[in-house]
């Protein structure tokens, strides 16, 4: 087990690609076949362009509040397309690129984001969790959704993702506690993007790594380079194959960068330096998946250009769809309630319509003063 | 003098009160280094130091456990919860420790601390950045609510809240944060914890409204210049303990009673507020009081945000309806 | 031509200065390209552009404020590979709320808030006026004290609440403060809401069984007692010869029939009412004993008084006077069949000018019917029967005899009034030509 292999308590990082594309690990290089791995490339590419273009949107006025991805996607993607399409994924608020692989579309991504809760409502068999917001709720889901699988004999998996700054959180340590002791099919990936908002690292947690953490729960815990998308795949299949044999969850650190802000509304500058951001940025983890896939002959210029023109037409067009988009409507806002909402909501509901179609007439009567034929309904 | 945002308020009680007092500490996640995630707390970590002012990791329930702790053992916490949407994490000492220890002890080991939290909705933010929840705590015996709904108010009941000698969970409507300005003096002065604001003077009908609604309220009253209504507005301010005395007065002046709020209508608080009007003011009611609320469904995102917050037109509608109704 | 405002990127920045210009007049940009670098408060952002084309004009120059609104720049889209000709740079907002576009001191902190967007602006709102609240409002100012119970029966007995007198604690009124009140605001006999009241004697009451009355015989009770209070009335009554309506109503009847309509005698009779209610409306009146007023009625609403199994109901036949004696056929079906079914609206019982009651059917002759108040007179209609008569020519022949009761409201219908309006129904219906000739 490569797990066993990387001791957190000696701070060993295990990885495969290093930021140069060089397969520096080539005992533990996995066998993926092309088409996956060019899916997964695609997929990275896609969250990318979708991600800088969200934060472009916001900048012009278009889009609401948004929580970029952008550097995170092998620690998303690498770990997503080491799973089973059963398999459950319980994201927190920044897994983008991992639920995109996992197959909602862009447009439901861009229209939660957009404000409109339809984003979340995913097709049938995409086994994922609404984006969640209450940090460090979303791993005891996942340790409910493990628990049934495994007494229900459905052989899912239940992925979640939680932040570093997350780990602080007691819902964390009470989920694994928790999910450790009924052996529950599941793995927590913790994406260490060295900050929570302002906070960096070393202020959420005395601890030297956070993989270490799942010492306390009794389970194993490895720190892997979280831009290295093949180190990735590694562990969670591993972790994965661990689950499904019954022997209970893992805890993963992905250790990575956030090269954007917070959410849209985040200046960073304030509490980091330019050059630490130019220095992950040579650590890039789609540079480095393509240099490796290039090496491969899986991969060329010619192909990335046209990839990048293919994704800024796709993504562009999906964005006028959402803008263009309806709002909710009254309906949608009260019939999700209940299963069948009780009379007092109906009753409140009624008389909202009621007052929405007076004011409109009363609108509507005081625009057509002149007409004497208006008739009232 | 100084003109100010409700925002600018709550930071210069804070500068005011922590140079008054060393005791006073204010801590919260990223409430250090940057000053909040909407800058309330911004410079006092670099006049304080870190020893005064400091960043937390996230965890709101260690957040509210070490304030009620160091309340007990000689400072005066102003703790923060990043969003009200957060606050149920650290619920469990809400309402089990935070309004108990004075009883619990007979007196010996009180808690005077300040918890803050911007609240309420109206800002398209996502899910739990937009709830009103002051029910939830109302319903906690020994813990005292307000929400200021102006830079003046806010200042003078943030400095109360600070000198208070109970718990007070302070609500800051963070729609109105740096929506309007108004003149605040830069002395200290206190708004009694406790006392509600009359905003304006009638006879007809009693509005009773608090935070981002006051402004709202008083949108639909211009709106309702040329109907010739005489309206009482009140802004309650004080959630905990509310100021019954001044709303029954003058509900008995007027007869009839609205009562405004953006939370949930089941349990909202003007439950509470209605509830003793009726049992106060029964013999002087013209008309059944009424309440405008949010729908009994969750806050929707920002697409659908509209149909639950409650706006100036829907408000004028009710006043109208309440005002014709026959006796 | 695309205008690029330079929109509020939720820092809560309000204005900038351009730093830098990405791109200058005569430049085709492409969606997403950078345009310019805006320096903020704590940011410098770099504003990309929302739509392929080229750059037509430059809103600001290197150094220039900008303020949220202004336009940045305009963008020529036309001729342009891609799609994006109406690219509205605002999001759809619901309620349309814009960012405030004041004008900033500089200094402002960067609110952030990481979620949402919250309104910024420098408004001034009123300074505080800190009201200490006891002292200003009126306390004794109070309304009237009452229950809402005690208001409602206030407003239904038509007592302004604010003009009586409470015998309650601290001045409250209570019901019976109201009662009071309403009961002298009472006229006595002329008062139309109940009849007088005067003590029952007592029986023996083993001997006696009591059966309660149902709601429609008590609205029967009041009817005629109030009727009987108010109403002097007397009755004139005459019978003639109809042998000729008889025989126009034989030949009729079964042509009629096929069309669905029962043709009886009521709706000639109703016809020549109406007529003769044209020519003599003061018996289509009312009379208003408060004002002293004659209330002459413009329409002629013709009642039919109708035996139910529960009693007697008058529905009445509005605008009578418009239909046709197939139409008044007609419409005396429906309303009997209606009134036995209940199933007739509230409007069919109201307002009506003029009542028939039509015993006729039970064989009787002559009658004093009541008058239907507030109408002032009411025609009993008895049963056509064969009686030997001394004809013009004086022999004895076989007539079919038409007996009509008229009682009359005797304060404003004189017995004369009411022979000559008795005289025209004989008229008419002793000669129905003469019906036939004044037909509108």
């Amino acid at each position: 087990m490569i797990i066993s292999k990387y001791d957190p308590l000696k701070q060993e990082q295990f990885q495969v690609l290093d930021s140069e594309g060089n397969v520096v690990n080539p005992k533990f290089e996995p066998k993926i076949d092309d088409e996956t791995l060019l899916h997964m490339y695609k997929t990275m590419s896609l969250a990318r362009v979708a991600d800088i273009k969200a934060l472009q949107y916001q900048r012009q006025g278009r889009m609401l509040t948004y929580a970029p991805v952008q550097g995170q996607e092998a620690a998303q993607v690498g770990a997503m397309a080491a799973l089973e399409p059963q398999d459950w994924l319980s994201p927190a608020f920044r897994e983008f690129a991992a639920m995109l692989y996992r197959g909602v579309t862009l447009e439901q991504l861009y229209l939660y984001w957009y404000g409109n809760e339809i984003g979340s409502k995913f097709a049938d068999g995409v086994n994922v969790l609404p984006v969640n917001v209450p940090i460090g709720s979303q791993i005891g889901h996942a340790s409910g959704l493990a628990h049934a699988s495994k007494v229900l004999k459905k052989n899912q998996v239940a992925v979640t993702y939680i932040g570093d700054g997350g780990t602080s959180h007691g819902e964390f340590y009470e989920a694994m506690n928790f999910a450790a002791v009924f052996d529950s099919p599941m793995i927590t990936i913790i994406q260490n993007n060295q900050y929570a908002i302002s906070t960096p690292r070393h202020k959420a947690t005395r601890a030297k790594t956070l993989a270490q953490k799942a010492i306390a729960f009794g389970i194993p815990g490895i720190q892997v380079d979280g831009n290295d998308v093949l180190a990735m795949y590694t562990i969670t299949k591993e972790a994965a194959q661990r689950a499904r044999n019954g022997e209970g969850p893992t805890l993963i650190e992905a250790y990575t960068y956030r090269m954007g802000p917070h959410t849209t509304s985040d200046d960073p500058t304030i509490y980091r330096q330019d050059e630490e951001v130019e220095k992950w940025r040579l650590k890039d983890p789609i540079k480095r998946f393509r240099i490796y896939l290039t090496n491969k002959k899986l991969w060329s210029d010619k192909q990335e250009e046209e990839l990048q023109k293919e994704l800024e037409e796709y993504v562009t067009e999906t964005f006028k769809k959402v803008e263009n988009s309806d709002n909710p409507t009254i309906d949608d806002v009260f019939d999700y309630t209940f299963v069948n909402n009780p009379s007092d909501l109906i009753e409140q509901k009624e008389k909202y319509m009621k007052y929405l179609k007076q004011s409109f007439l009363h609108s509507l009567k005081e625009t057509s003063k002149a007409n004497k034929n208006l008739k009232e309904d | 003098m100084a003109e100010m945002t409700l925002l600018q308020a709550i930071n210069a009680a804070l500068f005011e009160q922590m140079r008054k007092d060393p005791t006073v500490v204010v801590f919260g996640e990223d409430a250090g280094f940057e000053g909040g995630v909407f800058r309330v707390t911004k410079g006092l970590q670099q006049e304080f130091r870190v020893d005064r002012v400091f960043d937390t990791p996230i965890s709101e329930a260690a957040i509210m456990g070490s304030a009620i702790g160091m309340a007990i053992n000689g400072l005066k916490p102003v703790a923060e919860m990043q969003f009200e949407g957060f606050m149920f994490n650290g619920f469990n000492q809400i309402a089990v420790h935070m309004g108990r220890m004075r009883n619990r002890s007979r007196g010996k080991y009180t808690v005077p601390m300040v918890l803050r939290m911007p609240w309420g909705g109206g800002i398209r933010a996502l899910e739990h950045h937009s709830e009103a929840v002051e029910s939830f705590i109302a319903h906690i015996p020994g813990i005292k609510i307000v929400i200021p709904s102006t830079p003046y108010d806010a200042k003078g009941l943030m400095a109360a809240a600070i000198q208070d000698p109970d718990p007070v969970v302070f609500f800051e409507p963070k729609k109105i944060y740096r929506a309007f300005k108004q003149e605040v003096p830069e002395t200290e002065y206190i708004v009694p914890i406790g006392k509600a604001r009359m905003v304006e003077t009638g006879k007809d009908i009693t509005v009773v409204a608090w935070g981002s609604m006051v402004r709202e309220v008083q949108t639909a009253i211009k709106s309702l210049e040329k109907d010739n209504i005489s309206l009482e507005l009140i802004d309650l301010r004080t959630i905990v303990p509310m100021d019954t005395e001044t709303i029954v007065n003058s509900v008995k002046k007027t007869g009839r009673l609205l009562v405004v709020h953006e939370a949930v209508r089941t349990l909202g608080f003007a439950t509470e507020i209605i509830t003793r009007v009726i049992e106060k003011a029964f013999l002087n009611l013209e008309a059944p009081p009424t309440r405008l609320t949010g729908f009994d469904i969750a806050v929707p995102l920002p697409r659908g945000e509209h149909h639950h917050m409650v706006d100036p037109k829907r408000i004028a509608y009710e006043i109208k309806q309440l005002v014709n109704y026959k006796v | 031509m695309y205008e690029f405002k330079f929109a509020d990127i939720g820092e809560g920045i309000h204005e900038g200065q351009i730093l830098k210009w990405l791109v200058k007049v005569g430049d085709s940009v492409k969606d997403g390209n950078s345009l310019v670098v805006v320096e903020t408060d704590k940011v410098n952002a770099d504003l990309p552009s929302p739509v392929s084309g080229t750059i037509v004009k430059l809103g600001a120059k290197v150094g220039e404020t900008i303020h949220v609104g202004d336009t940045l720049v305009w963008i020529d889209e036309s001729g342009t590979a891609t799609v994006a000709t109406e690219v509205v740079p605002e999001v759809k907002k619901p309620e349309a709320k814009p960012v405030a576009m004041a004008l900033s001191e500089g200094k402002e902190d960067n609110p952030a808030g990481v979620v949402g967007s919250i309104e910024v602006s420098d408004e001034l709102i009123a300074a505080s006026t800190e009201m200490v609240t006891t002292d200003q409002i009126d306390v004794a100012q109070t309304k009237v004290l009452a229950t809402p119970v005690a208001r409602k029966m206030a407003a239904d007995l038509g007592v302004d609440i604010t003009k009586i007198k409470g015998s309650g604690e601290s001045g409250r009124i209570m019901k019976e403060d109201i009662i009071k009140a309403a009961d002298t605001k009472k006229v006595a006999p002329t008062s139309v809401a109940s009849a007088p009241v005067i003590a029952m004697p007592s029986f023996n009451e083993q001997e006696v069984t009591r059966v309660k009355i149902t709601k429609l015989r008590k609205a029967v009770v009041n009817a005629m007692s109030v009727a009987n209070a108010i109403i002097p009335m007397t009755t004139l009554m005459d019978e003639f010869d109809v042998s000729a309506l008889v025989k126009l109503r034989e030949a009729q009847k079964d042509a009629v029939k096929l069309q669905g309509v029962k043709l009886t005698y009521l709706p000639f009779v109703a016809k020549a009412i109406t007529m003769a209610l044209r020519e003599y409306p003061i018996f289509n009146s009312s009379y208003d004993h408060e004002k002293e007023e004659i209330v002459f009625k413009s329409h002629i609403n013709l009642g039919i008084a109708v035996d139910t199994n529960d009693g007697l109901i008058v529905p009445n036949i509005k605008d009578a006077d418009g239909k046709t004696i197939l139409e008044l056929a007609k419409a005396i079906d429906n309303l009997a069949e209606q009134s036995r079914a209940r199933t007739l609206k509230l409007e069919d019982l109201q307002n009506g000018s003029f009542t028939i009651t039509n015993y006729g059917a039970f064989g009787m002759k002559f009658g004093t019917p009541v008058i239907k108040h507030p109408e002032v007179a009411i025609l009993g209609v008895g049963g056509i029967y064969k009686k030997p008569i001394v004809d013009s020519a004086g022999a004895i022949v076989v007539a079919d005899m038409l007996p009509l009761s008229l009682t009359i409201d005797h304060r404003i219908i004189d017995g004369a009034d009411g022979g000559r309006f008795l005289l025209r129904l004989k008229q008419y219906l002793s000669d129905p030509a003469s019906l036939l000739l004044r037909l509108k």
